[in-house]
């Protein structure tokens, strides 16, 4: 390391004014130096970038198209040669400049880029009304309707002399009218009994032979009818104009009707049709075939059947893509454990190339996956379960071979002492260590691929993804509601679940007794387990359709599609587009961050126990806040991105918005633990000094608990990063978008390259933000 | 008997751990093996079972050679050889009963030990070996759970089951306070002097050798600079192994 007092200040700011960073290499700072380098580079591409493809910024200088952002540019630039300058004094520039003139372009651009229009947020406010009110009264139980109808003949207009009264009552329902003629305008007075006490309805009116009918109105509203507690009613009313439009000849009077129309909701509720479908309902169906052939039953009677809903089809593929991915992750896991591929002949070779395969899949989200499969097997929830098994194996094995690398040699050493041969002492030393961790992993990804079984649906069919593109494109919103409360319950139960198992192997019971433990086999607990999962695994078997032939099969194309997705297209048109939506993808990603964060800042500290463990009313508050975390957490992004295309239109707008609500509940939990986290030494004593609840959050818990906080506002951008990638297949914008309209136009060799720009960001942002966390601790 | 002829190590990476070692063990002894931290006690031992592979010499145990056995006879070697580690090297999520019925697998099928499966006799072994260290109601805990004069103590069950003629043990006190390493010294003494087997042991403490072994070797440097009874290291011997700077610390 070189000492900057003895270089030249006037040089170091020469240097970085003729190429920023240069001063700072030449002061020895290498990785700012670099750092500077390459942020200016990037803002100016990005500056003009924006003034290109969407005159951002955009300032006509007599008659020249320049962008003002080069004003805040160029201040950078200013700051980088002030800052060699000083530090070559061994004194700094102020550091806040060095950060916000960046941010201020990236923000700039951000904001246009993702379309953000906060005004429609308020003008359409009507639009989310009704979605919010669908979502607090989703569709999942429904009374049965009954609908009342009663009808009365009348003359129009009256003849010379009034007509006789008519027969009341044609439906059933008797009703009758005070008059049995009159003209337009004239006011009628209806009754009736026999109706359902308490029920609403409406009027209308049947012209002659019911050829039309309308709404009888008054005073622009429809006229409205009550049932009163012994079943009768009585309304006035005036002949609507629309009685008229046959004529009004005193010589030819017509014949029209009045009707009383009442739908009423009886009975206590019970499930509805839309509970059936996502849940499950009992159904009559023909007999398993083997029941009729042990004669059992008869081949056309009807047994009652439960017929499981979509929920189930998703956790079956959730379920299915764990055990399988579990299967192929444990032995291909060995391959990217250096410890023993450094012991095989050419191993470090395989090692490295393991590592990279792993990284590449890991870096494609699932649902790109997921539509590459569903070229190769057909639409359905077995394409959701490869899909997920493909990303999902890449990920548990780097996991477990990182674990492999991390096991304790001492036993495999001492087991070998004994006289073990390498089988006992794999067997002895080396499974002992790695089970419990692997099955821990192997939870933690059932949690995540529940997750991605949630959504996979909407390339691949199937689950609950699917059954929500299909609701929405009806616009059921009630029906969507109700999906989001069943994906939200269940993910809830499997978040819990997990995590519970997960530290109970990961602790292990160290049991006191002296009795040795019964084999599984021998307990009432052991064989329930069992059979549980044998069941859990047939039917989850059937309800994924898991078809393994289908794999041996691919669709016809699915060969062109691989041929054409490695001869990757790199004309200019192509990477233009590809970089101008992954430069979307990135910015949506920055803004749902910093906008999530930004309220989970506030938020956190109401769910942070240590905070809100005062009085009874805080821990309410608390366990509120906490709840709202963990319903928002379980849901993924994408379910969300319907709701904000009917707010505020589809586009990268909605999907930022979409995106920024996961980001709230995923970041709100890890602020309010790092809340928890801190430690209560300053916090006493700072209340100590009778200091009050806010003051002793400013100045004992908010020093603590930034560095922490911008380490995971960092991180959740790059998981924002990967989830903005395919936020546009629900209709968000982004690189997700150009993916599918590229599949859907059978254009693979482009969207190869939009998979490969994608595997690179990804794998870029995973490295810049690991290295800027690792600073930050 | 065992009898050690010009060991020599070198790591891969050039270093020089031991040079030219030659010495004999007789049966029954205890011998203490002394010398400064990196002067290649761990090798020496290490290598006497093979765990690490010598670079050149030979070692004979009752005149077989072992640098030359085949690894099936190395099973056969190495199940008559108890070793005795530092950091007690039990599988630490494994119980107790598990890691000590582990020092039987040099004897066991291996297929019938991949389901856990031990036969009856063993687990009476087990279980009398854990009665003889104190242990017998940790059986079914795991191992982290216990101690650490308590995992050096399954460290030595394990050892036992083995039924070893010779127990080499690698700094087995290093990692405990004085009265624990007292407490498993005298359980390593009580194999030699009762149950007849031959014990190679490295300490760090003079008066822990003095006070347990029947004869000492002392390494610096990788090369052998003192054979012979433990009370023939005076304070001038002393400072020739360990160095000029070194000052005699006792223990408790
Ligand atoms: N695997 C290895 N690769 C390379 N060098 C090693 C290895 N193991 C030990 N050494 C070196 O060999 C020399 C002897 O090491 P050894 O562990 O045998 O010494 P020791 O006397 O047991 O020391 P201590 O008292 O610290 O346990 C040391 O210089 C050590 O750094
Ligand atoms: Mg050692």
């Amino acid at each position: 390391m070189s000492r900057p007092s003895s270089k030249n200040p006037n040089l170091a700011g020469l240097l970085a004014l003729a190429v920023p960073g240069l001063g700072h290499l030449y002061l020895g700072l290498w990785t700012r130096g670099l750092v500077i380098f390459v942020t200016t580079l990037t803002l100016a591409y990005v500056v003009s970038w924006a003034l290109e493809s969407f005159k951002i910024a955009l300032l006509a200088l007599a008659g020249v198209n320049v962008s003002w952002l080069w004003a805040p540019f160029g201040a950078f630039w200013l700051w980088n040669v002030l800052d060699a300058y000083r530090r070559a004094q061994q004194r700094a520039a102020p550091r806040l400049w060095g950060f916000l003139l960046p941010a201020l372009i990236v923000y700039v651009i951000a904001w246009q880029v993702t379309d953000v229009n906060l005004q429609r947020l308020v003008t359409r406010f009507g639009d989310a009304k009704i979605i919010l009110s669908a979502i607090v009264q989703p569709d999942l139980f429904a009374r049965d309707q009954v609908s009342q109808i009663g009808g009365a003949p009348i003359w129009v207009p009256c003849s010379e002399p009034p007509q006789p009264p008519l027969e009341t009552g044609y439906s059933g329902y008797p009703v009758r009218l005070d008059k049995s003629c009159a003209t337009v305008g004239e006011t009628v007075t209806i009754f009736g009994e026999g109706f359902v006490p308490g029920a609403t309805g409406n009027l209308h009116w049947l012209s002659f032979e019911g050829a039309n009918e309308a709404q009888i109105r008054a005073g622009g509203q429809a006229v409205a009818v009550t049932v009163d507690p012994d079943g009768r009613f009585q309304q006035s009313f005036p002949v609507p104009t629309f009685a008229g439009l046959e004529g009004l000849d005193p010589q030819n009077p017509l014949l029209h009707s009045v009707e009383a129309r009442f739908t009423q909701e009886v009975g206590a509720y019970h499930p509805s049709e839309n509970f059936g479908d996502l849940i499950g309902k009992i159904s009559q169906e023909p007999p398993p075939q083997v029941l009729v052939q042990l004669g059992l039953v008869s081949a056309d009677a009807l047994m009652p059947t439960p017929l499981l809903g979509d929920i189930f089809e998703t956790i079956a593929i959730g379920l299915m893509a764990t055990l399988f991915s579990i299967v192929i992750a444990v032995p291909i896991s060995f391959l990217g454990a250096h410890n023993l591929m450094a012991r095989v002949p050419g191993g470090n070779a395989i090692y490295y190339a393991a590592r990279a395969i792993f990284n590449i899949t890991r870096s494609i989200d699932t649902l790109i996956w997921g539509i590459i499969v569903v070229i190769w097997v057909g639409l359905g929830s077995f394409a959701g379960v490869i899909a997920l098994t493909i990303h999902s194996v890449a990920a548990l094995a780097k996991l477990f071979s990182e674990e492999i690398e991390h096991i304790d040699e001492g036993p495999v050493e001492a087991i070998t002492a004994t006289g073990g041969n390498l089988l006992q002492v794999i067997r002895y030393a080396v499974f002992p260590q790695i089970v419990p961790p692997f099955l821990a992993y192997a939870l933690l990804r059932w949690d995540i691929n529940m997750r991605a079984a949630t959504v996979v649906g909407f390339v691949a069919g199937g689950g609950i993804g699917f059954f929500v593109i299909e609701t929405v494109r009806k616009g059921g919103y009630a029906q969507y509601a109700a999906a989001l409360w069943v994906v939200a319950i269940v993910i809830m139960a499997v978040d819990y679940l997990s995590a519970r198992w997960r530290k109970q192997i990961l602790e292990g019971e160290t049991r006191i007794s002296s009795e040795p433990p019964k084999a599984w086999y021998r307990t009432f607990k052991g064989w329930a387990y069992a059979v549980g999962l044998s069941i859990a695994f047939v039917v989850s078997w059937n309800l994924a359709q898991i078809d393994l032939r289908k794999m041996f099969d691919p669709g016809p194309t699915f060969g062109k599609v691989v041929s054409d997705f490695i001869t990757i297209d790199t004309s200019p048109p192509v990477l233009a587009a590809v970089i101008k939506q992954l430069l979307i993808t990135v910015f949506q990603a920055l803004l749902a961050t910093t906008l999530g964060a930004i309220v989970a800042i506030p938020f956190s500290f109401l769910a942070a126990r240590n905070l809100m463990s005062r009085t009874r009313l805080s821990s309410a508050i608390y366990n509120v806040a906490r709840f709202i975390l963990n319903f928002l957490r379980s849901i993924e992004a994408l379910l969300y991105v319907a709701i904000f295309v009917f707010w505020v239109g589809i586009g990268p707008f909605a999907g930022m918005l979409a995106l920024a609500v996961t980001t709230f509940a995923l970041i709100g939990k890890l602020f309010s633990e790092a809340i928890e986290n801190i430690d209560a030494g300053p916090l006493e004593a700072v209340t100590a000094t009778g200091a009050t609840r806010i003051q002793t959050i400013m100045y004992a818990v908010i020093p603590q608990i930034i560095p922490p906080w911008i380490s995971y506002a960092i991180y959740q951008w790059d998981i924002n990063i990967r989830i903005a990638t395919i936020i546009g297949l629900a209709g968000g914008a982004g690189i997700g978008l150009l993916f599918i309209n590229y599949a859907g136009q059978l254009q693979y060799h482009k969207a190869g390259t939009v998979v490969l720009a994608i595997v690179i960001v990804v794998t870029l942002m995973d490295f810049v933000s690991a290295k800027i966390r690792q600073k930050l601790v | 008997m065992l009898r050690i002829e010009h060991l020599t190590k070198v790591y891969p990476n050039g270093t020089v751990a031991l040079k030219d070692v030659s010495f004999q063990v007789q049966d029954g002894e205890f011998l203490a093996v002394i010398g400064l931290s990196g002067s290649g006690k761990s090798t020496l031992l290490r290598c006497i079972n093979r765990l690490i592979e010598p670079t050149s010499g030979k070692i004979f145990w009752n005149d077989v050679d072992i640098t030359a056995a085949s690894s099936a006879d190395m099973r056969n070697i190495r199940r008559q050889i108890g070793f005795i580690f530092q950091q007690f090297n039990l599988v630490k999520r494994s119980t107790v009963l598990t890691n000590v019925l582990s020092g039987r697998l040099g004897y066991t099928n291996p297929w019938a030990s991949l389901v856990n499966y031990f036969s009856r006799v063993d687990h009476q072994r087990a279980v009398k070996n854990l009665e003889r260290l104190g242990l017998e109601d940790k059986a079914h805990v795991r191992a982290d759970s216990l101690s650490g004069g308590q995992q050096q103590r399954v460290g030595i069950a394990r050892a036992l089951m083995q039924e070893p003629k010779l127990i080499l043990a690698d700094e087995p006190v290093a990692s405990l306070d004085p009265v624990l390493s007292h407490s498993i010294l005298k359980y390593l003494e009580q194999l030699n002097k009762g149950d007849k087997m031959t014990v190679l042991c490295s300490l760090h403490f003079l008066d822990l050798v003095h006070r347990y072994a029947t004869r000492a070797i002392a390494l610096k440097a990788g090369e052998l600079v003192f054979e012979g009874l433990p009370v023939e290291i005076d304070d001038a011997r002393f400072k020739e192994i360990y160095g000029k700077e070194a000052e005699r610390v006792s223990i408790v």
